[in-house]
């Protein structure tokens, strides 16, 4: 954080083709845009759009085929990949909307999960764990099976074990996809709260309605990335 | 935050194991059916080891000491050699054996030919007790003593003098003393065969070979080729010391018969080395490529299992690399998970063995033996079988790609 006027991230023309020659399939194409600390940004488009793709090569997942990426004044594509790896562990936080937590693992150890690979002092696990269930409001399901959940818990759990670091950015894909409209709402509003307390998040939907509830909305359609216009800042009250 | 950024991942071995060994509980039931595989292997290898050990150790019990260091040269003519022709060992043969070295202490012996004499004690006029026995009468070389490892109840063992001189004196087993009647020498007692006496200068309580001399009439080989025209030793009992029969078999024919060596026969123990190592062999060869198949198959289906647990678990490595885990640690924590089952296949089926070992040593009697190395280092092998047999699924885990990995499982 040396510089906070620079952009968190930063993507210039990029793109990425899956398979070569014929059958070749751009799923990206020219996607540019910047997302700043502390914005809360929606990528929206329909399926097949190549939304997922675009979040997957932000989130160091993938590489981009062409253009380029800067993550944090970085650029990502000159980086090995056991640093990828390193800035997955420390910087991003990740929610799916398949949750992926493990069924055998109580919900403290799938929170605490997301630290193992980052050089957090054991001891020091546990804590942030706890502190994450707490700010999603499941302290109460710490030693459950995930399979005891209901879904917008798990997702809630999910979302712990992303925050649980402390990292730079939330990523997000489809977080509301497999909730029910209420639950999904009250997914919505803990983003909402995260990002009142700094946290810089990235939502990918389909939804118009999880979108509309970003600083900023990004369309993407058929590989390229699309700017609305306003940044229509929402009141929270109009919630 | 900070500037952590730099920094690579990495995972602290203490969080892989418990990674490890969640990932093994997570599905005890299939786990244990895999450890099975790696314990039957490693059961096998450990009993086939142990009783062949255990066997091998009972031959070379049988040939202890006694045996080990006993050489007895004969003049039989063997069972079908009744027209070969006979040599007369030397009366000297004592002293000859005695130059070679190796021999502990050589003597010579002979059956007098009594022509039915009866022995009895001092005339005692006992009208309804028997007075008079038929007993045996052997020509001994003073060195006999100490060649039987004998032991007197009393009195002494004759010298070369008795025999040069050709005195008349006898020692008694402790059988023919007790047919006698004689239980001290102290008054010189004698002893009459037939119409000699022999004064009575010593009984033999005991003997560790040659066992008949407890039932016999001892006199000095002199005295019996005065009094009985003895014509010359008929057996020569060495005692050698410890591995040298062999050597010393070798040589008493030629020391004893310089002409004709193979006229004599020499009864020397066998090597109790060479059977040992032979009987182990059998067994090991036989059972050790049934260990090996079954440890083989133990670790063929740890290989499986393993695999199919990572095609299971594509999800979450998809989840662990996106959390930051680097290829290596997916494929230490499978590692790890496979040489956990293989270790743990390991202490089981080594327990397995050594009771197996156990038990086949109690069922025959016998006295377990084991190398302690073998069931210490089962655990070990099984460890090291574990691990090869997950390179493989561990190196596939490794090379998933979490993208496709996080797809391939979702919703």
């Amino acid at each position: 954080m040396n510089n906070s006027a620079a952009p968190l991230m930063e993507l210039e023309r990029v793109g990425r083709v899956f398979g070569d020659g014929e059958a070749a399939v751009h799923a990206l194409t020219d996607a540019t845009l910047r997302v700043h600390r502390g914005d809360y940004v929606s990528i929206m488009g329909p399926s097949g759009s190549g939304k997922s793709t675009l979040l997957n090569i932000m989130a160091l997942l993938d590489r981009q085929t062409s253009g380029t990426y800067r993550f944090d004044g970085v650029d990502a594509q000159s980086l090995p990949e056991g640093r990828r790896t390193g800035l997955r562990a420390h910087r991003i936080g990740f929610v799916f909307q398949a949750f992926h937590l493990l069924a055998h693992r109580s919900v403290t150890e799938n929170v605490a999960m997301s630290m193992l690979y980052n050089r957090m002092p054991r001891s020091s696990r546990r804590t942030l764990a706890l502190e994450a269930l707490e700010r999603v409001g499941l302290s109460h399901r710490a030693d459950f099976l995930p399979t005891k959940l209901s879904g917008g818990e798990r997702q809630r759990v999910a979302i712990a074990r992303a925050i649980a670091p402390h990292p730079t950015v939330l990523l997000c894909d489809e977080p509301t996809g497999n909730l029910d409209q209420v639950t999904g709402r009250s997914i919505l509003d803990l983003f909402e709260e995260l990002r009142a307390s700094g946290l810089t998040v990235v939502v990918v939907t389909h939804d118009p309605r999880v979108g509309l509830q970003a600083d900023r909305i990004l369309e993407v359609e058929d590989g390229r990335v699309e700017m609305l216009p306003q940044s229509n800042r929402r009141v929270p009250s109009e919630r | 935050m900070k500037s952590r950024q730099t920094t690579r991942a990495r995972l602290d071995w203490r969080d892989l194991i418990v990674e490890a060994l969640a990932g093994l509980f997570a599905r005890p039931g299939r786990a244990l059916l895999t450890v099975l595989g790696a314990v039957l292997g490693i059961a096998s290898l450990v009993a086939t080891l142990g009783v062949a050990h255990t066997a091998g150790n009972q031959i070379i019990s049988s040939f202890n000491e006694l045996s080990a260091t006993s050489v007895v040269v004969t003049t039989d003519r063997g069972f079908f050699g009744d027209n070969a022709p006979r040599v007369a060992l030397p009366w000297d043969s004592e002293t000859r054996l005695s130059r070679l070295n190796g021999v502990v202490a050589a003597g010579s012996m002979a059956d007098v030919n009594i022509a039915g004499d009866l022995t009895s004690s001092v005339p005692l006029n006992d009208p309804l007790g028997q007075t008079e026995f038929q007993v045996p009468m052997v020509a001994a070389s003073p060195g006999l003593y100490p060649a039987v490892r004998g032991n007197l109840r009393t009195g002494r063992w004759f010298d070369q003098g008795h025999s040069e001189r050709a005195d008349r004196v006898a020692v008694l087993g402790i059988g023919a003393a007790q047919r006698l009647n004689i239980t001290r020498v102290g008054q010189q007692p004698v002893v009459f065969v037939g119409d000699l006496s022999f004064v009575v200068i010593g009984i033999l309580d005991d003997v560790l070979r040659q066992a008949d001399l407890l039932n016999s009439v001892i006199v000095p080989e002199g005295t019996a080729r005065e009094l009985y025209d003895l014509e010359s030793p008929t057996t020569i009992q060495i005692d050698t010391e410890v591995g040298a029969a062999a050597l010393i078999a070798a040589q008493a024919a030629i020391a004893v018969s310089p002409n004709d060596p193979a006229l004599v026969r020499v009864q020397s123990p066998p090597s109790p080395e060479s059977l040992q190592t032979q009987v182990e062999s059998d067994v090991n060869a036989l059972f050790l490529v049934l260990g090996a198949v079954s440890l083989l198959v133990g670790a063929i289906g740890i290989a499986n299992v393993t695999l199919v647990s990572v095609l299971e678990r594509v999800g979450e490595i998809g989840l662990r690399r996106a959390l930051g885990a680097g290829r290596r640690h997916i494929a230490y924590q499978f590692l790890l998970e496979s040489t956990g089952i293989g270790l743990f296949g390991g202490v089981i089926g080594a327990s397995a063995g050594v009771l197996v070992v156990v038990a086949v040593s109690a069922s025959n009697d016998w006295t377990p033996v084991l190398d302690a190395r073998v069931p210490l280092g089962a655990p070990l092998l099984g460890a090291v079988v574990g691990l090869l047999a997950g390179l493989y699924p561990a190196w596939r885990a490794s090379r998933l790609e979490p993208v496709e990995s996080l797809r391939a499982s979702g919703a």
